[in-house]
């Protein structure tokens, strides 16, 4: 159902881009002769939802900026001006600051950026991916059997050398690990523009998904990648609606799964906690701030865990059996008991790769549904779930 | 003559103030033992504890108690002495004060083990790594490195003479295993680093039912190894050329006592991961508290020091009253080093051990 949407999509992008094109040669037309309008851009961002990042259009370019692109980051902006290649760039830009668009060759770092250039349909501009062995789009590993795709390694250890000889226009990266950046650095030193993505760190699903905005800017499709987005925004809307009008209670959820004796829980003001609020869950520790995930002591979280009534990503763990044999004493929970267990990886190949992870930053609404469909299978009566399953004995 | 007579006169004052020593320390343990099922960062006040040791106290209270204090404590005394004891045998078998359990190379065995199982093996069945395997998964590939590496440092144990060949190979034998390992961790993915990492801070609190019962077996035989080689450790402890020539079959003993230690050691990590630090300090800490070199002595000093220390530890990192809780590595290293800085400080004539 989703590919005959993004199948829609891509016959709208066609459309899009082509009325994109030509309105864009006639804002560049009438640019010169409106020198002196210049100053009075349109200073409003088209972003909604994100946190992490601005997007201005200007008269002929577009402003970025990317807005504490790591964790822990405080007043970190790093700018951008997004130049059409045919146009001229104004004087007033920092050369160093110019990505030239749309991008014709992009190395890339995380599964959801993998993901949004696909939606848009650029997926042969990707030459270089950080962790290919764990990709779930065929797409992709299509490509990187046929070797269009290459492997660049890992954070420190990433191969310089590969990413110059790939060329790339622009180096697409998320910024774990601070000022991640003697890399970055290293990379910026060879000349080449590294730009930070932040989409792991924005706690709204539609803020996760609204960056295929910047993503559309870079390849010049901002209005294939804005139809894109009010669909999503539509979606995820009606079914919050739907939900908080009709369902009745709000089931407790368990989220996650420990390591040794440590659970790491998820705070509050996470992506998944507030998918399950507004499928109409109450998740356990909804009332915790903070940034990171918190280690937790199992007792604490066992006497938490006995009022859940559902648990879901249970990340490992594919089988009841399973969950047991991490810590036996789960068991004895009533979730556990009720078989009320449910784990994101409905889609999953054997390399490891989990389309939550790819397509489901941008697919948040149907995440939604999923979550909504197990807490509140009654409203829900015919639903399969996509991106989830159910746990087996 | 009169010489004689003062020393004999020490040695007996010094025979009550242990047996004095033994008896305060016998009392902290079990003091510490009830506190650590007290605290915790769930709060039961001792009436609730109290209640649930006689009769019903809610079925929470009982479980939490029974479930998660009660093993958590008896992994926390079996982790102690153990990792105590076999250290104390390898400050002795190589007459180093820097040994600790983990000089053979056990605990780099068994990090290749887990390795394997959280970062390489598991990679290509799970789709995130690690924690998803059992908890049987990961202490079985535990010791099977652990074991692996005993019976290599055995075998070269017994075809060289002097005992600090051993101790030279075994630090070679584990730092190319470390070597392999961090081969394995740069290929691994983020979640299953984190596995790993986290399996390297050491853990006491998801020990339950089977594995509990497994471990305390393997505790007791190693303890009890440990009391057979009171002697050899003695006589080791004036240099291997005496042992022979007091007539000890210096490479069976030698043997023994790192099967013993293996035994404890290897046990330990498996299920608690490596714990670092007690099995160093706690052998000091015994030597200058009790402040001789008589394994007679020690071995049962030890146990009880390890014991309280590790109680002690288990207690601070669940922080009673937080949610949240510390890796026991990180609180083993920070509670203990001020103590053995102290005890060393208070103790400047005694520390001539070595």
């Amino acid at each position: 159902m989703t590919q005959i949407k993004i199948a829609a999509f891509f016959r709208s992008a066609i459309c899009g881009v082509l009325a994109f094109s030509a309105f864009l040669t006639q804002s560049c037309g009438g640019k010169t002769s409106k020198v002196e309008n210049t100053a009075e851009i349109q200073e409003i961002s088209s972003v909604s939802y994100a946190k992490r990042f601005s997007l201005i259009r200007h008269e002929g370019y577009s402003q970025v900026q990317i807005l504490d692109p790591w964790q822990g980051a405080k007043g970190v902006v790093q700018n951008w001006f997004l130049v059409n290649d045919t146009a001229v760039i104004p004087p007033s830009i920092s050369p160093s600051e110019v990505i030239r668009v749309p991008v014709r060759r992009i190395v890339c770092t995380s599964t959801t950026h993998l993901a949004m250039i696909s939606a848009i349909g650029e997926s042969a501009t990707v030459k270089g991916f950080s962790g290919t062995g764990f990709l779930y789009s065929k797409e992709y590993n299509d490509m990187i059997s046929a070797g269009s795709l290459s492997e660049i390694g890992y954070d420190d250890n990433l191969n310089k050398e590969l990413i110059i000889q790939l060329r790339p226009d622009l180096v697409m990266m998320y910024g774990i690990g601070g000022e991640s950046s003697a890399f970055a650095g290293k990379l910026r030193e060879m000349g080449l523009k590294v730009m930070f993505n932040a989409d792991y760190l924005e706690t709204s699903p539609l803020g996760k998904a609204e960056w295929i905005k910047l993503l559309g800017a870079l390849y010049a499709k901002e209005y294939l990648a804005d139809s894109i987005f009010t669909d999503i925004e539509h979606e995820y809307k009606a079914t919050e609606t739907f939900i908080s009008e009709n369902a009745r209670e709000h089931p407790k959820v368990l989220l996650g799964l420990p390591f040794r004796d440590t659970w790491y829980v998820s705070p509050g003001n996470s992506y998944i906690s507030e998918l399950i609020d507004d499928a109409g869950g109450n998740y356990l520790w909804s009332d915790i701030e903070s940034d990171i995930s918190i280690p937790m002591g199992l007792e604490n979280v066992y006497i938490k865990a006995l009022t859940a009534v559902y648990w879901i990503n249970t990340g490992t763990a594919e089988s009841l059996g399973q969950i047991s044999s991490v810590d036996s004493r789960f068991k004895s929970l009533p979730c556990y008991t009720n078989g009320n267990v449910y784990n994101n990886t409905g889609l999953t190949n054997k390399h490891g790769g989990n389309d939550y992870w790819e397509n489901g930053t941008i697919l948040p609404h149907i995440i939604l549904n999923d979550i909504a469909s197990i807490l509140h299978p009654e409203l829900f009566p015919d639903r399969v779930l996509h991106f989830y399953r159910k746990l087996n004995r | 003559m009169d010489k004689d007579i003062t020393l004999l006169k020490y040695s007996q004052s010094n025979n009550k103030r242990i047996r004095l020593l033994f008896l305060l320390m016998f009392f902290l343990l079990v003091l510490f033992f009830i506190l650590d099922l007290f605290l915790g960062s769930v709060l039961i006040s001792p009436g609730e504890i109290f209640r649930a040791v006689f009769n019903d106290a809610g079925e929470v209270t009982e479980t939490i108690l029974s479930k998660f204090r009660l093993p958590k404590a008896i992994t926390a005394l079996l982790a102690g002495i153990a990792l105590s004891v076999s250290g104390l045998q390898m400050q002795t078998l190589f007459r180093n004060p820097m040994a600790g359990p983990y000089v053979l190379g056990l605990s780099s065995g068994a990090s290749l083990g887990v390795a394997v199982v959280i970062l390489g093996f598991s990679s290509f069945i799970f789709p995130e790594g690690g924690s998803g395997l059992g908890n049987w998964a990961i202490a079985g590939a535990s010791w099977l490195g652990a074991g692996a590496i005993m019976l290599l440092i055995m075998m070269i144990s017994a075809r060289v003479k002097n005992i600090m060949t051993v101790l030279i190979l075994g630090i070679m034998l584990s730092s190319a295993i470390s070597a392999v390992v961090s081969i394995l961790q740069y290929f691994s993915s983020e979640t299953m680093l984190k596995s790993y990492v986290i399996w390297t801070m050491g853990s006491l609190g998801n020990i339950t039912g089977d594995q509990l019962k497994v471990m305390s077996i393997a505790v007791a035989t190693g303890v009890i190894l440990s009391l057979i080689s009171v002697k050899m450790l003695n006589a080791m402890l004036l240099g291997e050329d005496y042992a022979r020539s007091i007539g000890l079959e210096v490479k069976a003993s030698r043997n023994i006592i790192i099967a013993g230690t293996s035994i404890l050691t290897g046990t330990v990590t498996a299920f608690c991961g490596p714990i670092g630090f007690i099995g160093i300090a706690v052998p000091h800490l015994s030597r200058m508290v009790f402040r001789t070199s008589d394994h007679r002595v020690l071995v049962p000093a030890t146990i009880l020091t390890g014991s309280i220390i590790m109680l002690g530890s288990d207690m601070v990192s669940q922080l009673p009253g937080y949610e949240t809780v510390l890796p026991i590595n990180a609180v083993t290293a920070l509670i203990g080093i001020p103590v053995v800085i102290w005890v060393i400080l208070q103790n400047q004539k005694s520390r001539e051990i070595f």
